[in-house]
């Protein structure tokens, strides 16, 4: 093998491994991509989606010895459409308060309910400084010696 | 025109005018040095002195502003309070927009001093191009003032959120706002490069900044890291989230750039790549800042950014620099001299070039995910994005090659080796991590594929340590800097599958007092300690593990300023794990008479003693309050709750009656098992109700405290990994200025002569 050949075949196997790991991103681009969706969609979909949308008053159910959060979300561009959320794991802090709500997973049909594997939780926003950084807090209602949380504001998001 | 300045501060803004004032003087200078053969470089220096001192008295008067705490200054008000300690007046600082990009022009005009000095004959272009790259941020700021005044001055600020009470985010952003500056170095040598045609010593003076902006950089991203994994308390340091990756692409293009830069400085290869490593390196910077401070990621990140008016700008300006880049670069780029790759294939040169690939790669895909959002959005029907399984798994192929280059490259030499020598060379290191995977092995390592990773990670820096020992032995430590990264690199990567594939976490609820087995640990709940002045609430958790015995205070407590519960881990360090104590839930102890007003909103649902009240819905009879008054009826304001005990649940509806006469009642009704309720009160504004729960009895139980308890193995050895990586690059960095200082006595030498 001459010197020329040896190095065609050095590109030839560099481009080879750069398009396997070029399909083998996509593949796991395409397979990890979490869209956006419709209820509607949410239930047909066969992978792990996100759906959006407002509390719907009163229904969020938490049951902290067992740590599972129940409730509805409400589509808020077309009202009427509502999406039953069971999530397992910590309430976010200040969840009634929340101005919209993400919710990402898979809808169950058996349950008839959409699981969620985690909540990105937006709560009104006053002040422009929080948002810098995670909050990624842990909570329940039930806070230490502190008065209960009045109607103030939230900036940051939070997921359990 | 009075009018429109009545609402900034004027010390403030007055000293962002004198710095455009003698930025453009300094342009004006520069350009004229273009002409004059360096007449006017006098001046254009003093200009860029004048420049750097009004920026840094911009910074000047925000600090002392924040320091006498001026809240008639809006970001003061904001940022600040009349409870924050001292030294937290400087993370206030920088804890908003603006006094971001503040401390970041501020460093980017400190680092212009040294860089006019190092800039040698391109001087005049090079600083004319960083001049820009200043001007984009100064302009960001006129525009997005930090001297903005109230029209009114409130008695308080709105105080800092504690999570940025925090002594690492003192030091953290500054740190990281280095790094960003720094970036635009290396695209000022390449754009002053391209303009001037001159493409002959720009790799060797831009090579150190490369290096000392790739190690700040990187040590801003440690620090960050770290403040995540000690604060935050969901028992990670890296969550792959937007506002990290942001910082991240610039660090891994940074990586591929000092690696292309040692090709081309070497070998004379990668002339071309590197101007466009350099360009795209400062587009990254200000395309992670769009990304995170311009609101197109807000539906996708657990960080609610927010546009404040400024994405059109740093749209403006990314695409100038952008199109500036193209263009030059489109023009120019052929005119640059390239030299055929005439390197063997088992050589250095090579291992280098798979090695800018990998990098390169592992950028390029991070920058995909990151920018997930918004490439679905555009090609797809619903936008969506990745989380960290996909980085994850799309690094580990990248991390793997990575290991086998770095064990391999310390014994290659640029013309090649014959494979016979380099496997003897390769044998002490070989063997040494075969030990230590085997040790690995013993300890527990479950799978084969982390063995694999051990064995390559550990192999990178055995490798690298015994080519360190061999030149500290010939020649000193002059040209460790190199290796020593690498032997960094490896215990990092070893570090970061030890604590992320073997990490062991377990949820358990210790009633006061009480001691509970976890694992061969027993922890007791001892004591709820109160807030003590700026002192959080702390949970007081002892731990026992053989003859071991400490106490570990995790914090949970409300946020002052957005009413969340947060909670702050305890971590016990020991040199071969962390003990990780994450607070989850705290109940107070439950006397056995409960009395309580509590007062909610609808919807909500609170928890008193054993019973569980929600709050569904209001009721209102006797229609128009006021007609029905006036005509000598009552009103009856009713509210539907569900109240729930021991699994039963009952649904009462207790009234709150205005009588015609002015009187007020509200009966109580019984509850089902023992005591009774009332309304006893509903704030018109809110909508919230208050209600009186009188003589429930119930069970005495003690306070418990529900926590997270994660052992972390061997995380230390990310952080001693950083540390080294970090040591060897500061050699690097030192060993490359001298080279510069060198070219310049050489330039002076051929001057003279000339």
């Amino acid at each position: 093998m001459n010197d020329t050949t040896r190095k065609t075949l050095t590109y030839l196997l560099g481009a080879t491994m750069l398009l396997v790991f070029a399909g083998f991103s996509y593949s796991k681009f395409t397979s990890a991509l979490t869209p956006y969706v419709s209820y509607e969609k949410a239930i047909e979909s066969e992978r792990a989606v996100q759906v959006a949308g407002g509390l719907e008053q009163g229904s969020s159910m938490y049951d902290d010895t067992e740590g599972l959060l129940r409730f509805t979300l409400v589509d808020p561009e077309r009202p009427g459409e509502t999406m039953r959320v069971r999530y397992e794991g910590l309430k976010p802090a200040n969840f009634e308060d929340a101005i919209s709500i993400v919710a990402i997973g898979q809808y169950d049909a058996g349950a008839e309910e959409f699981a969620a594997n985690d909540l990105l939780v937006k709560c009104p926003s006053k002040y422009q400084g929080v948002e810098e950084y995670d909050e990624k807090s842990y909570g329940s209602e039930s806070a230490p010696s502190v008065e209960p949380a009045m109607m103030t504001t939230n900036t940051a998001a939070s997921s359990g | 025109m009075l009018e429109a300045l009545s609402h900034l501060y004027l010390p403030g803004a007055l000293t962002l005018w004198c710095a455009i004032f003698f930025g453009v003087a300094t342009l004006w200078g520069y350009a004229r040095a273009l002409r004059d053969d360096g007449a006017s470089l006098g001046f254009a220096r003093s200009g860029y002195l004048f420049f750097t001192l009004s920026i840094l008295l911009a910074g000047a008067v925000l600090f002392l502003a924040l320091w006498r705490r001026d809240f008639r200054i809006e970001y003061v008000q904001q940022y600040s309070g009349m409870e924050l300690a001292e030294h937290f007046q400087l993370a206030a600082f920088w804890a908003g927009q603006k006094g971001s990009f503040l401390i970041w022009l501020m460093w980017g005009a400190v680092l212009g001093l040294p860089l006019l000095r190092t800039a040698g004959r391109s001087e005049p272009t090079v600083m004319s191009v960083y001049l820009l790259t200043l001007f984009g941020l100064l302009f960001i700021l006129v525009r997005e003032n930090p001297f903005v005044m109230l029209p009114e001055t409130p008695m308080d600020g709105a105080g800092l959120n504690p999570l940025l009470q925090d002594d690492w985010m003192v030091i953290h952003p500054p740190i990281m706002f280095i790094g960003y500056a720094s970036a635009a170095v290396p695209f000022s040598f390449a754009l002053a490069a391209l303009w001037r045609g001159d493409f002959s010593t720009w790799a060797t003076r831009a090579f150190p900044w490369a290096l000392a902006g790739f190690l700040v950089l990187g040590l801003a991203i440690m620090l960050g890291g770290y403040w995540a994994y000690e604060t935050l308390g969901w028992g990670g340091y890296w969550g792959w989230d937007p506002v990290e990756n942001a910082s991240l692409i610039p660090w891994l293009i940074g990586g591929v750039l000092i690696h292309g830069l040692y090709l081309e400085r070497s070998r004379g290869r990668y002339r071309r790549l590197n101007l466009v490593l350099s360009c795209l390196l400062y587009l990254s910077v200000l395309y992670g800042t769009f990304l995170t401070r311009s609101g197109v990621l807000a539906d996708f990140s657990v960080h609610s950014f927010v546009d404040l008016g400024i994405s059109g700008w740093l749209v403006a300006l990314m695409a100038f620099f952008f199109f500036a880049s193209i263009f030059l670069l489109a023009t120019r780029l052929r005119h640059v001299p390239t030299r055929t790759n005439e390197d063997p294939m088992l050589s250095r040169g090579t291992a280098l070039v798979l090695a800018t690939l990998t990098l390169g790669a592992s950028a390029l895909v991070v920058t995909f995910g990151t920018s997930a959002p918004l490439i679905t959005g555009w090609f797809m029907e619903s936008p969506g994005q990745v989380g960290p399984e996909f980085y994850n798994t799309v690094n580990m192929p990248l991390a793997l090659m990575l290991s086998i280059l770095l064990a391999t490259v310390p014994f290659l030499t640029w013309r090649g080796v014959e494979p016979g020598k380099l496997l003897r060379r390769l044998v002490p290191s070989f063997l040494a991590a075969v030990a230590i995977t085997v040790l690995g092995l013993i300890i527990g390592l479950e799978e084969v594929f982390h063995a694999v990773f051990l064995f390559l990670a550990a192999w990178a820096s055995t490798a690298n340590l015994h080519r360190v020992i061999e030149l500290v032995r010939d020649r000193g430590v002059v040209g460790i800097g190199g290796y020593l990264s690498h032997v960094g690199v490896g215990v990092m990567l070893i570090g970061v599958l030890a604590s992320g594939a073997y990490d062991q976490s377990a949820k358990v609820t210790l009633p006061q007092g009480e001691a509970v087995a976890v694992d061969d640990m027993s922890f007791t709940f001892t004591r709820f300690i109160p807030r003590q002045g700026r002192e959080k609430e702390r949970m007081e958790v002892l731990v026992e593990r053989g003859n071991d015995r400490f106490t570990l205070y995790p914090k949970l407590f409300v946020n002052d300023r957005t009413r969340q519960l947060m909670a702050n881990p305890d971590i016990r360090t020991t040199p071969l794990q962390d003990l990780y104590v994450s607070p989850i839930q705290y109940l107070p102890p439950q006397p056995p008479r409960v009395d309580e007003r509590v007062d909610m909103a609808q919807g909500e649902r609170v928890r008193i003693g054993p019973l569980d009240i929600r709050f569904i819905d209001y009721q209102v009879e006797g229609g128009d309050p006021r007609v029905a008054l006036a005509s000598g009826r009552s009103v009856e304001v009713g509210a539907v709750l569900e109240v729930s005990r021991d699994g039963d649940s009952q649904r009462l509806e207790p009234i709150f009656r205005f009588r015609s006469d002015g009187r007020v009642e509200t009966p109580p009704l019984e509850l089902a098992q023992s005591g009774t309720l009332a309304l006893t009160g509903i704030d018109p504004n809110s909508g919230r109700i208050q209600l009186d729960i009188l003589g429930v009895q119930a069970d005495e139980l003690p306070a418990r405290l529900s926590i997270d308890v994660t052992q972390k193995p061997l995380i230390q050895l990310v952080w001693l990994g950083l540390a080294i990586i970090l040591t060897g690059g500061g050699l690097s960095t030192l060993k490359r200025f001298k080279t510069v200082r060198k070219l310049d006595e050489q330039e002076a030498a051929a001057a003279a002569v000339g």
